[in-house]
């Protein structure tokens, strides 16, 4: 791994009491980018992400370079930073936002003039202020120097750069949630097709959605080229990305990847192992959507984007949640469900109902009132969430959140039926219907 | 809107169909014969694809997928199955989850028999509930509303009426609330549902958790008998189900009729239907005797009416008889009285509209009569008439659409603030009185008006025109319809007040027209034939009668269906008309105040209670049909006429509604061809008169607008509320409540000048009558204005004049 | 529409200036939410009333956004709002036992607030600060990696200094544990309520809530 220098982190571990500053971060290379950027022009800055193959890191892993390409003609045209982070596990983008601001921003800037756009929003997760207070410094302390307003750094190119505060709902990570929550409605996903964002976004205008991470990658990328980027690491999936370990492991935290280690070593080596010398029993790859891996099958499998596909899960947002052995996987997957069933818009049907009555049937069964057709039903419920509880999933639902929901029970039902049969079994087996809504 | 479709070729469960390219998935395979079962779709509302129950299979270049079909468009070769395994799984899926919160109360519910997800749970759903854990818990029904009741309970979010409210008609007062699992549809406290379209939230609500108060209870779907009407309340004859049970009329439905009110209705139109029922109706024939009533039978009180009409031609000639009425029935009961007065009576004093209508050869004559669906390929909407969301809902609808969807400019010029204004892209408002001069610079382009005087260069225009105000002169919207005229490819749409108004005018209820719009001097031809001699001098019109009364030349009135005391601008005026004369008849369906005032009161039966047609303001030309027999003796309104005239000596040989219809058709030019059979057969969406394209020229040149002389006080704004203290509304107890009250809005300025603020009470005095109300602001009014609701509970008649005295204070 | 009672000038301007920042000014509302739980301390009827005002909607569809969102307090709340996250990776290292701790303390359940209004503690899901499980946060400052004990001990804390702005660094080193990450810098916050202490478009004085 050190092979490789750190791109996101690097001020940060370089400049600990600074690095969130103006002066640390101009002291540091900091907006030579930007100066690039301008005398480069736009096809230029485009081509160079397109090189660089870096991929989204909000959960989808699209190709940022390929995303800008699709980019409707009209204008005016926006730029959305993705800074609601919520999936449980993951807390990378807040380390971003609150240690190395301006990195974020000069990112921000330059992929706003990249897609011409004049009008940019960094939408924070209202839980976090923190983040807040220090992006909008650094927005602040931008303007003052030039580097966003009118004709910055007198180039005649103008960009306004608003902070936007959520106010507590998961679901508007989802890219056009997240724009309805701009746009001062509540966050419901829109219908893709036909609401594209590409094409049909912010104000019906054409707009780009990004994740934090992905764009403050982007001050590096073009500061040494995009083919110095797709240089790093598997070809596939490049460049260094964050990753949130936690759950029981030593050292839980966020470490710069480059992918291509095998997980015993990002669990063992990286994240100093189990705690308490307890045995690995499962864990998450990718973010609380993701499939669930356990060690009999997945331990020396590679961290990489096309193994882990091929595992039948997903990088997602790069959150590991490890557990061990004293671990109640029934209880582990009511976690996951619940969060899924809180977080439900609530617009469609199968979302709205079959999330809650997965978390209720899991509810009864760790209060000790377990049913023998229990297991079947969550599998059939499961199904008419997401038909055939395959991977990638398929959908009856608007978005992903409702199969994210499935996620956790088809991994419980597969690899651990012997825990779901004893919670069946501690059962009383009167049949009883009792009320456990969250 | 009608840009030639392309077509484009799916396969629709194995067999090839030709579909218009960009169509709905649902709609084309329901063109095709296959119902795809379906909750949020509704073809009058943009799709959202939200309740997933019309999932299908398509295939898709990576393989198939499992779709929302009411969401997707159909492509060029694109594959469908509807029916599928994986489809008819996800489908009960679906179900299932809809049916995990739902109560099973179909007994008790409103709905049930007629439910959407009941007949779904028939033809698709799972036997027996998985479900073994707690339902979602709401209180019972609450009231959202005086009309609306909503239980939660039952709600499958479902989001029709939510979009219903905000998209059609602008009332955005139910939302989504809270979310995920707990989300439910419900107001704002303290803030009603108080849409004037609500009701339409109930009839679109797939199952029972949106009720009508009026109708709740009162039927089971399987006891209800049920017609297809034509809506007796505006005069856009909106397309309606009538549903009766044991001779009760219990609730009105909107049929969606593409040209007219496309399923909706107003709150007015929909639970108007309760004065039907009232007990209050007149039973039998009334004759005054010693200043009282006393019932009296048919043979007696026709007998006195004949004699003493007889008596006064005798003596005074026919020109001393006058009749006022006309607009509330059918066509058939219209021609009755034209015929009555011209050949029984042998006047042409009839006039169908009160004093607040347009001029009767303006209507007739107006060229490029505008279709209500010519709104849908306007460019440009100019609005110059009665606010149209109090007196012409559905009107109101179609215009928000044009403007919201279709995105048409609108303009609107009125007095106050109306219910368009927000849509508007110019408003312009100007003090009563001085409408011509607002005319004046809209047509010279002056500063303010450029714009919208350039929007009016972008045709199709279409311009709505009539009265702003019950005190405004009718001239003004003449002189509107003379500017229109010239404006690129504008058609006019001239609106008057009452339902039927338009099939009164057809029909010659008018001082100088006769049936077919043939002017009365010089008539020839197939009338003449068959009617014989018509007097040829112009009659006096509603004004003119009401003063003839007073002043003695006019000694004897016939109101057929008209409450002058109520219903003309100065209804003071219309009862001192009615004391002077010598002999009045009325006949109705209620005691009205002007009937209470007559010398015989003769029950007529009612809408529900006969067949016939009806005319709206387009010229489209409905049935209306019969469901319920009148009460106690009630009788159309064309057999007591003709009854009179046999009585009299000179029989207009009326035998039945469809005889007349048939002598419509034949002495009626425009009216060619319009029989009963065609109107239920091929034109059920009714058919337009003159037939075909025929466009009429403007052979009536307009008037110049003449400024009222006002020399002190505040002009006046007198203008209708969608519910008032007519006797229609009275006599729904629903509706009766939802008047708004006598009010006087000011301008914000005029407010402070006269030192009141909103609710102050003040005193108002309007020619002869004074009165006490609290004062409404009005930041659309102009200053030196008062606007004044007309015709509210509790407030005798209105002086209407031209000044108006208003004092900070109340006294009355 | 109505005419609403107006917020205090500071609020006016400051919602004036929030608009002025949107292309849209519905865009405003999120904001403009969060403004009128600083007027009132949460977000009342008179607020939404407001708020629909001065962007132009009905009451029922700001209440339908405001409702949708966890963080907009519709009723009255206490001073401290105490947040325990119970999602997955604090759950697996005790968020649960935390959540009981408090509530204990408190001596009202989640989502309640105390007799003295001081303390209102509520169950959150994930608040970003796995790493440092179980995570809790007060009125949204972070402390990380908290026991029983130490919540226990944040509860009285609160109680007994009643401290009129929160700041993150210094609860987190009275009660605090393990972090996510190294938070490096300290800083003063102004957190005061139910509400995030972040105010993009300039600063209204600490309300006093009495
Ligand atoms: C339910 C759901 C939640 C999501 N949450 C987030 C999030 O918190 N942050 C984020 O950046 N992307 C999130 N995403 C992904 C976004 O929709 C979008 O793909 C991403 O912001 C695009 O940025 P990227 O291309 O830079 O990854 C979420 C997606 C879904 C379906
Ligand atoms: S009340 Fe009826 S129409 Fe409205 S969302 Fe619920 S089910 Fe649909
Ligand atoms: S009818 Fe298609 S999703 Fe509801």
């Amino acid at each position: 791994m050190t092979d490789h220098p750190l791109i996101l982190t690097a001020r940060m571990h370089a400049h600990p009491e600074s690095s969130h500053t103006i002066a640390t971060y101009e002291a540091t290379g900091g907006y030579t980018a930007l100066r690039t950027a301008l005398d480069m022009g736009r096809d230029a800055i485009v081509e160079e992400v397109k090189a660089a193959n870096l991929r989204g890191r909000g959960g989808a892993g699209f190709p940022a370079g390929v995303k800008w390409g699709f980019l409707a003609p009209a204008r005016p045209a926006y730029l959305v930073v993705n800074g609601d982070e919520s999936e449980p596990g993951t807390f990378k983008d807040r380390q971003l936002m609150e240690r190395d601001p301006h990195q974020l921003v000069e990112g921000t800037i330059i992929s706003s003039l990249a897609n011409e756009v004049n009008h940019a929003f960094i939408y924070i997760r209202g839980e976090y202020p923190k983040s807040a207070r220090r992006v909008q410094a650094a927005v602040d302390e931008a303007y003052a120097a030039g580097y966003l307003g009118a004709n910055i750094l007198d180039s005649g190119y103008d960009l306004e750069l608003t902070v936007h505060l959520g106010g507590g709902a998961y679901i508007c990570g989802e890219e056009t949630a997240l724009l309805n929550s701009l746009e001062g409605r509540r966050g419901e996903p829109r219908l893709k097709p036909p609401f594209f964002p590409a094409v049909r976004g912010l104000y019906m205008a054409p707009t780009i959605v990004n994740n934090i991470e992905t764009l403050s990658n982007i001050p590096w990328i073009i500061n040494n080229g995009g083919n110095a980027y797709s240089a790093i690491g598997p070809e596939d999936s490049p460049g260094r990305r964050m990753c949130s370990i936690s759950g029981h492991v030593n050292r839980p935290g966020n470490y710069e990847i480059v992918e291509g280690i095998t997980w015993r070593e990002l669990i063992y080596d990286v994240a100093g192992g189990i705690r308490n010398g307890n045995e690995l029993k499962a864990w998450v790859p990718g973010g609380a959507s993701a499939p669930w891996f356990v060690p009999a099958e997945h331990l020396d499998t590679e961290v990489t984007k096309a193994a882990i596909d091929s595992n039948g899960s997903m990088t997602g947002s790069g959150a590991v949640i490890v557990m061990d052995h004293t671990t109640d996987m029934v209880a582990a997957a009511e976690r996951l469900v619940r969060f899924f069933a809180h977080e439900s818009c609530g617009l469609c049907t199968p979302c709205r109902e079959g999330t809650t009555w997965l978390d209720m049937i899991l509810r009864r069964m760790l209060a000790g009132h377990g049913r023998a057709s229990d297991p079947d039903v969550l599998y059939d419920v499961s199904d008419n969430i997401s038909p055939g509880v395959t991977w990638p999933p398929k959908m009856t639902t608007i978005c992903p959140l409702g199969p994210s929901a499935v996620s956790p029970v088809a991994s419980l039902l597969k690899h651990f039926p012997e825990e779901v049969a004893a919670a069946v079994e501690r059962g009383t087996q009167v049949p009883v219907s009792i009320g456990i809504r969250s | 809107m009608s840009e030639p479709a392309e077509f484009v070729t799916i396969k629709l469960n194995g067999e090839e169909i030709q579909a218009p390219a960009g169509e709905m998935l649902i709609k084309v395979a329901e063109d095709n014969g296959t119902y795809i079962p379906r909750f949020c779709w509704h073809p009058r509302m943009k799709p959202v694809g939200l309740c997933r129950m019309c999932l299908v299979e398509v295939e898709t270049p990576r393989g198939t997928a499992l779709v929302p079909s009411c969401v997707q468009p159909v492509a060029d070769g694109m594959a469908v199955e509807t029916g599928s395994p994986v489809a008819l799984k996800a489908q009960e899926g679906v179900l299932e989850f809809l049916l995990v919160n739902h109560p099973l109360d179909c007994p008790i519910c409103d709905r049930g028999g007629e439910c959407p997800l009941q007949d779904q749970v028939m033809s698709y759903g799972p036997g027996e509930s998985r479900f073994v854990e707690e339902k979602r818990h709401y209180e019972k029904p609450v009231p959202i509303s005086d009309l609306v009741l909503l239980d939660r309970e039952r709600c499958i979010l479902c989001a029709r009426c939510t979009r219903f409210s905000d998209e059609i008609a602008g009332d955005p007062l139910i939302e989504f609330q809270n979310r995920g699992n707990g989300t439910e549809i419900f107001t704002f406290p303290d803030e009603p549902f108080a849409s004037y379209f609500s009701g339409n939230t109930v009839q679109i609500c797939p199952v029972g958790a949106l009720t009508a108060a009026p109708y709740r209870f009162r039927a089971r779907p399987w006891d209800l008998l049920t017609i297809e009407s034509t809506s007796p309340f505006h005069t856009e004859g909106s397309r309606i189900t009538v549903h009766a049970s044991q001779n009760q009329v219990l609730r009105f439905l909107g049929v969606d009729n593409g040209l007219t009110n496309q399923g909706w209705l107003s709150d007015k139109e929909r639970f108007g239907f309760e004065f039907i029922g009232s007990p209050d109706r007149l039973k039998m024939p009334m004759i005054r005797e010693d200043g009282e009533f006393r019932e009296a039978s048919w043979g007696e009180a026709i007998g006195l009416v004949a004699a003493r009409l007889k008596e006064i031609v005798e003596r005074s000639g026919p020109d001393a008889v006058g009749a006022i009425g006309g607009a509330q029935g059918t066509n058939e009961d219209a021609y009755a009285l034209s015929k009555f007065m011209r050949v029984a009576v042998g006047t042409n004093n009839l006039d169908a509209q009160l004093d607040d209508g347009l001029n009767p050869d303006f209507l007739v004559g107006v060229g490029s009569r505008a279709r209500i669906q010519d709104l849908e390929s306007a460019k440009t909407i100019l609005v110059w008439s009665a606010d149209l969301k109090e007196e012409n809902p559905i009107l109101y609808l179609r215009v928000r659409r044009a403007a919201r969807e279709l995105d048409a400019t609108l303009i609107v010029v009125h007095p106050a603030r109306t219910g368009l204004d927000d849509l508007a892209d110019h408003k312009f408002g100007y003090r009563p009185g001085d409408g011509a001069d607002l005319l004046a610079d809209l047509a010279a382009g002056t500063q303010d008006y450029a714009p919208a005087l350039d929007a009016l260069q972008d045709g199709p225009v279409v311009v709505i025109l009539g009265r702003t105000g019950l005190s405004e002169d009718g001239g003004l919207a003449e002189a509107v319809a003379s500017f229109a005229r010239d404006l690129p490819a504008a058609s006019i749409m001239p609106i008057v007040r009452r339902a039927n108004t338009f099939g009164a005018l057809d029909m010659g209820v008018a001082p100088s027209l006769l049936p077919g719009r043939i002017p009365a001097r010089g008539a020839s031809g197939a009338i003449i034939e068959l009617w014989g001699k018509v007097p040829a001098t112009r009659g006096l019109d509603t004004a003119g009668m009401l003063a003839g009364l007073v002043g003695g030349e006019l000694e004897a009135l016939i109101m057929v269906g008209a409450d002058p005391v109520r219903d003309v601008p100065s209804g003071s005026k219309a009862a001192d008309a009615l004391r002077a004369a010598d002999f009045s008849v009325a006949i109705d369906l209620f005691m009205t105040d002007s009937a209470a005032m007559a010398d015989v009161v003769l029950p007529a039966e009612g809408f529900t209670e006969k067949e016939g047609t009806v005319t709206n303001l387009e010229g489209r030309v409905q049935k209306v049909n019969r469901i319920v027999p009148g009460p106690g003796q009630a009788r159309p309104d064309w057999s007591v006429l003709d009854g009179i005239a046999e009585s009299m000596g000179s029989p207009i040989g009326l035998p039945s509604s469809e005889a007349i219809a048939k002598e419509i058709s034949t002495v009626a030019t425009a009216y060619e061809g319009v029989s009963w059979d065609l109107l239920e057969g091929e034109a059920r969406e009714g058919a337009v008169v003159p037939i075909g394209d025929v466009r009429q020229p403007l052979e009536y040149i307009a008037v110049n607008a003449e400024q009222p002389a006002r020399t002190k006080g505040l002009a006046l704004h007198l203008a209708r509320t969608l519910y008032d203290d007519g006797s229609a509304i009275r006599h729904s107890l629903s509706l009766a409540k939802l008047a708004p009250g006598m009010t006087a809005g000011l301008s914000p300025d005029q407010a402070v000048d006269l030192g009141v603020e909103a609710g102050d009470l003040v005193t108002v005095s309007i020619g002869s009558v004074t009165f006490a109300c609290p004062v409404r602001i009005d930041r659309a009014l102009a200053d030196k204005t008062v606007a004044i609701p007309f015709n509210q509970p509790g407030i005798e008649t209105l002086d209407a004049a031209a000044s108006v005295l208003v004092k900070a204070g109340g006294s009355s | 529409m109505t005419d609403t009672a107006r917020w205090s000038e500071e609020s006016e301007a400051l919602a004036e200036s929030v608009m002025a920042k949107y292309p849209q000014k519905r865009s405003a509302l999120m904001p403009l939410l969060y403004i009128a739980m600083r007027e009132d301390g949460y977000l009342s009827e008179a607020g939404m009333r407001r708020v629909a005002d001065l962007v132009d909607l009905e009451p029922a569809q700001v209440s339908s956004v405001a409702s949708f969102y966890t963080m907009y307090k519709l009723e009255p709340v206490g001073k401290y709002l105490v947040s325990v996250c119970t999602s997955i990776s604090c759950w697996l290292l005790g968020g649960d036992e935390v959540l009981e701790a408090v509530e204990a303390s408190a001596g009202v359940p989640s989502g309640e607030t105390d007799e003295s209004g001081v303390i209102s503690p509520e169950h959150v899901e994930c608040i970003g600060a796995c790493g440092g499980a179980p995570a809790v946060q007060v009125n949204y400052e972070l402390i990380e990696g908290l026991t029983p004990k130490k919540a226990t001990e944040l509860v009285e804390w609160l109680n007994a200094a009643q401290p009129a702005t929160l700041n993150g660094d210094e609860m987190q080193a009275l009660f605090g544990g393990e972090r996510s990450f190294d938070w490096a810098i300290n800083e003063t916050n102004d957190a005061t309520g139910p509400y995030p202490a972040f105010q993009p478009h300039g600063t209204i004085a600490a309300l006093d809530r009495s």
